[in-house]
């Protein structure tokens, strides 16, 4: 602020190179976000109106809202909408309840606590391809233990794969995801709960607070902020994120587990119909931003009240 | 604070579950490929088999290609996280520390870039990235990454430039300094923790990534390594033996990385527990 | 020592000078793996020596993503000059004008009357023009594992639909094992087509007007086979799923006893069960004795776009000559398109009997997919696969499923009919 103050009695040119600076440290980041993404991006949004079949070179005329009037009656997309909400709904909900509570394990001082971190933190340096995989092999009867184990506790008469049971599919990759993305919220939970003042909890333990109450009145208004991104980013991320799908089912059986995603990959990569794989896309990007602004607006109420 | 012993136990023992939790699927892995071909099924379901071979490390080391696609890797990987790293570093610190028209937009337009499914970038990405020469090349592939990676990460450099208090730098400006040498000699010092993070989180992504890499390169002189394990996958079978010395000796440098640099993740990220 | 430094860059540079001035042939591979990588490596250095100053690069791109980058690159404009060409691919570069027709260098050369009939048959599918040369063909057969048999009391493989069924519910019968690796998943609609033809009697997919006949009783009666084989439990529950890696896995580990599969499964076979444990024979037959195998093929194609027309003949020449020829099927395992290269004593072994026994029966007649469809593609790997679950989990009747990819066939031929004409 004092910068601010004192630039108002400085000369024009000072002036304008301090109105410049910031866009001169950000410019490097703009320039390259807007050249690799943003132009592929309009690009990509503007083939949402547009007969663009991949090897067709008589197509690429406007068709106007055709796709979307398509997508509107479109069963597949209304079952990939409703797989999506489960898929990122219950991987978010899961990874998030586990990395706090691994967050608030870990923030407990122990010997050996470094290397437990580290070794909890493990699975999110493993490639989502090979997360995939490995995942679909523990599930697998023939190569994988979990069936028999699933047996022996007698959750399951014969050992089968639940990534071919209609009801469960859907299951399988979300196990994946959670094991996968369990570290990233213990990270960014266990790093905010370090942020907090350790004399506000001596304070509310003399003020004959129990675990519960400062765990509700101190740890929860101070880690919400932090939850609040977190899951924005996870849930953004994670809806499109279709690389444990496509490895472990593919969208089987019968699409119990084809999301907008993997299904914008088929659309676009199967049938080469990327005019409509744009148009879903689209329709997903809408939905997201619509969320994030609820999240954001969320955040801004939690941290005016903090 | 003195703990009650059933509650540190109980606390051993929840850590202790979620360590193997974590580690069963690596060790899965780890089996699968010391598994010798003829057993892989037969033995499938055994925790260990009851014959091991490293025959299919020797084979992955001598026979195939795979030196390259690590070594492509490291170059990649490396190039992007240091580049997107000092990019993301300057522009975190302009969000940090001016208050200027325009934040808010850039902001919303880092996380717009979240929000599109990637896939459709595939395409036009293609047809931009072919005239210039950077489609089959690694510079094209650390561009692309370093883009992509350049939000996230911009957004935790500035959580952490937001935890280090300004009176520091002020104070240096007032007694003479310019911007950039207090950004120089007081800031950057202070956030090495959170470069370090933001360093390991974006050589973890770029060393994992598979869509890109499979997509914009073409022919084994630049495939990275997650592109180099699909060549085991064919029409018509799957070494998964081989497949799997090759992805336990993939993982073990993003690992090594990963475990260096976590403790910092933590450390930065407490300086200012990503509060956006 | 700074002058011979000197010396070899200079030379350096004059040779990367002289390579620019060579020319580059890029052959793009997409059904791959790293050994057939290697074969394919040793055949085009032979070229190579053969035509100094001639580099191929080669670009293997690994199969279950081929297609959606291959049509990436090529519509960007990263056109090969040569490339492996899988049968369901070759209607849509055929129709969209990417690929050479190759009938002009076929009559100059030397080894054109060894080519086998079927292979001109088939690399003249589209449009009637020579698209590309087949290397191979990939033959149904059914693989059995014997043990299984004995424990189950089946005396000896089935020969026909009714005992396959009958069989596989005494398969079934034991514990933990099941009959048939059914195929539910990717690329399960050689199963499906083959027991649908084979129910019909007859393997006309089409009527005169281009309606389809999946919707007829026949191949109704032959979905309804599959669906009920699978809904009695004589295949795994899990086989609704399963694709090439997952049949062969459940057959190799012994958990079903049945597999239908092309040659080129032996040599993933071979390496992981005794050879006295697994036989090869004839598909089962229909009502009327009749059974109808698929056979798919691949081969090369040369693209229209390349800047080198007579070095990408000469490199075809000598990847679908004789030595070529020999060797890159001894690789891939699929039944070589020159007459003179199936003598080959690698085929002659008892290993291959099965297929040439089920060649030589008149009532096996090799059933080929309706590949010179553009909409065929999709029609295999998306729409099927997901109906055909939909049906082995009973969410549609056999009769819906007939109804859905009749309805969708039948549009497609009577498409390509009207461009004809």
């Amino acid at each position: 602020m004092t910068a601010f103050v004192a630039s108002r009695r400085r000369p024009f040119l000072q002036r304008l190179a301090d109105a410049s600076e910031p866009w001169l440290y950000t410019a490097p980041a703009l320039i390259l976000i807007v050249a690799v993404m943003l132009v592929p991006l309009v690009l990509g949004v503007s083939y949402a109106f547009r007969d663009i079949k991949l090897l067709n070179p008589f197509g690429g005329g406007f068709v106007g809202l055709k796709h979307f009037e398509a997508l509107a009656t479109d069963q597949a997309f209304r079952t990939a909408l409703v797989n999506t909400l489960w898929w990122t709904g219950a991987s978010v909900l899961i990874q998030f309840v586990f990395g706090l509570i691994l967050a608030l394990l870990l923030n407990q001082p122990f010997r050996g606590r470094a290397i437990a971190q580290a070794l909890c933190f493990l699975p999110w340096a493993v490639p989502s391809f090979l997360t995939g995989l490995d995942w679909a092999w523990l599930f697998n009867p023939v190569i994988g233990p979990l069936p028999h184990w699933f047996v022996a506790l007698g959750l399951m008469e014969t050992p089968q794969s639940i990534l071919s049971d209609p009801d469960l599919a859907m299951w399988g990759p979300i196990a994946a995801n959670v094991w996968w993305g369990i570290p990233f919220f213990a990270i960014t939970l266990l790093a905010a709960l370090q942020a907090i003042p350790k004399d506000l909890y001596e304070a509310a333990a003399i003020d004959g607070a129990g675990p519960i109450e400062r765990f509700r009145s101190i740890t929860l208004p101070f880690l919400a902020p932090t939850i609040a991104i977190t899951i924005l980013l996870r849930t953004v991320w994670i809806s499109n994120f279709a690389d444990l799908i496509v490895v472990m089912t593919n969208g089987g059986p019968a699409d119990r587990t084809q999301i907008v995603a993997s299904y914008i990959f088929t659309t676009a990569f199967r049938r080469l119909d990327f005019g409509y794989a744009s148009a879903i896309a689209l329709v997903l990007l809408v939905l997201l931003l619509a969320y994030s602004m609820l999240i954001v607006l969320l955040r801004q109420s939690l941290l005016k009240r903090g | 604070m003195r703990r009650n012993p059933v509650l540190t136990v109980l606390h051993r023992l929840a850590i202790g579950l979620y360590i193997a939790f974590a580690l069963f699927p690596l060790y899965w892995l780890l089996k699968v490929s010391v598994t010798p071909n003829d057993l892989l099924y037969s033995e499938g379901v055994r925790l260990w088999p009851s014959r091991t071979s490293f025959e299919h490390y020797a084979f992955v080391i001598a026979n195939s290609e795979f030196p390259r696609f690590f070594l492509n890797s490291f170059i990649v990987s490396g190039s992007t996280a240091v580049i997107v790293t000092i990019v993301a570093a300057v522009a975190g610190y302009a969000l940090s520390r001016f208050a200027f028209r325009g934040k808010y937009w850039i902001t919303a337009l880092m996380l717009l870039t979240q929000m599109f499914p990637l896939v459709m970038l595939i395409a036009p990405m293609f047809k931009i990235l072919s005239p210039l020469g950077l489609t089959n090349s690694l510079t094209g592939l650390i561009v692309v990454y370093t883009a992509f990676n350049v939000p996230f990460a911009t957004f935790l450099m500035q959580s952490f430039f937001d935890g280090i208090p300004r009176d520091l730098e002020e104070a240096a400006m007032i007694d003479g300094a310019t911007r950039f040498v207090a950004f120089r000699q007081i800031i950057l010092p202070l956030t090495l923790p959170g470069i370090a993070a933001t360093l390991g989180f974006v050589f973890t992504a770029a060393w994992s990534e598979l869509l890109f890499a499979l997509m914009l390169i073409s022919g084994n002189a630049a495939a990275t390594f997650p592109v180099g394990l699909l060549s085991f996958v064919s029409k018509f079978s799957v070494d998964f033996g081989q497949m799997m010395a090759a992805g336990i000796l993939a993982l073990i440098p993003a690992a090594l990385f990963f475990l260096l640099i976590q403790r910092y993740l933590v450390q930065g990220l407490t300086a200012g527990a990503v509060k956006g | 020592m700074i002058k011979s430094l000197i010396a070899a860059s200079v030379a350096a540079v004059l040779m990367t000078g002289t390579a620019l001035a060579d020319t580059t042939l890029k052959l793009v591979e997409v059904i791959t793996s790293p050994e057939r990588t290697e074969t394919l490596r040793g055949i085009v250095k032979t070229f190579e020596e053969a035509n100094p100053g001639t580099t191929v690069e080669i670009i293997s791109l690994p199969w279950n993503e081929a297609f959606e980058k291959f049509a990436t690159m090529y519509s960007a404009g990263e056109i090969p000059d040569v490339m492996e060409m899988p049968d369901t691919w070759l209607a849509l570069y055929g129709n969209n004008g990417a690929l050479e027709d190759l009938e002009p260098y076929l009559k100059d050369w030397e080894h054109t009357a060894d080519l086998s009939d079927r292979a001109l048959e088939f690399g003249r599918q589209v449009g009637g023009k020579t698209y590309m040369l087949p290397y191979g063909f990939y033959l149904r057969a059914m693989f059995y594992n014997k043990k299984l048999l004995q424990e189950a009391g089946v005396a000896e493989p089935p020969k026909t639909l009714d005992e396959f069924m009958e069989a596989s519910k005494k398969v079934s019968a034991l514990p933990g094992k099941y009959g048939y690796c059914l195929r539910g998943g990717p690329g399960g609609l050689n199963g499906w087509m083959m027991f649908g033809a084979s129910m019909a009697g007859s393997d006309q997919l089409f009527k005169e007007d281009g309606t389809s006949t999946f919707a007829d009783p026949g191949w109704v009666n032959g979905l309804k086979y599959l669906v009920d084989l699978y809904r009695n439990g004589y295949a795994p529950k899990d086989s609704v799923n399963w694709g090439f890696n997952d049949i062969v896995a459940g057959f190799y580990s012994g958990t079903c006893a049945f597999l239908d599969q092309d040659p080129d499964a032996l040599i993933a076979i071979a390496e992981r069960m005794n050879p006295d444990d697994y036989g090869v024979t004839t598909m089962p037959k229909g009502p009327d004795g009749k059974t109808f195998p698929t056979i798919g093929f691949a081969g090369w194609s040369m693209l229209a776009n390349s800047a080198e027309k007579d070095l990408a003949w000469k490199l075809i020449a000598t990847l679908e000559g004789p030595e070529g020829n020999i060797a890159w099927n001894k690789r891939t395992g699929a039944l070589p398109a020159l007459t003179s290269a199936s003598k080959d004593p690698h085929f002659a072994t008892p290993q291959f009997e099965g297929w040439f026994k089920e060649l030589a029966d008149p009532d096996a007649k090799p059933l080929s997919m309706p590949t010179y469809l553009e909409e065929f593609a999709y029609f295999k790997d998306s729409l099927v696969i997901k109906t055909s679950q939909q049906a082995l989990l009973g969410e549609i009747t056999p009769e819906d499923l007939a109804r859905q990819w009749a309805d969708y066939m039948t549009a497609a031929q009577q498409k390509w009919l009207a461009n004809k004409k």
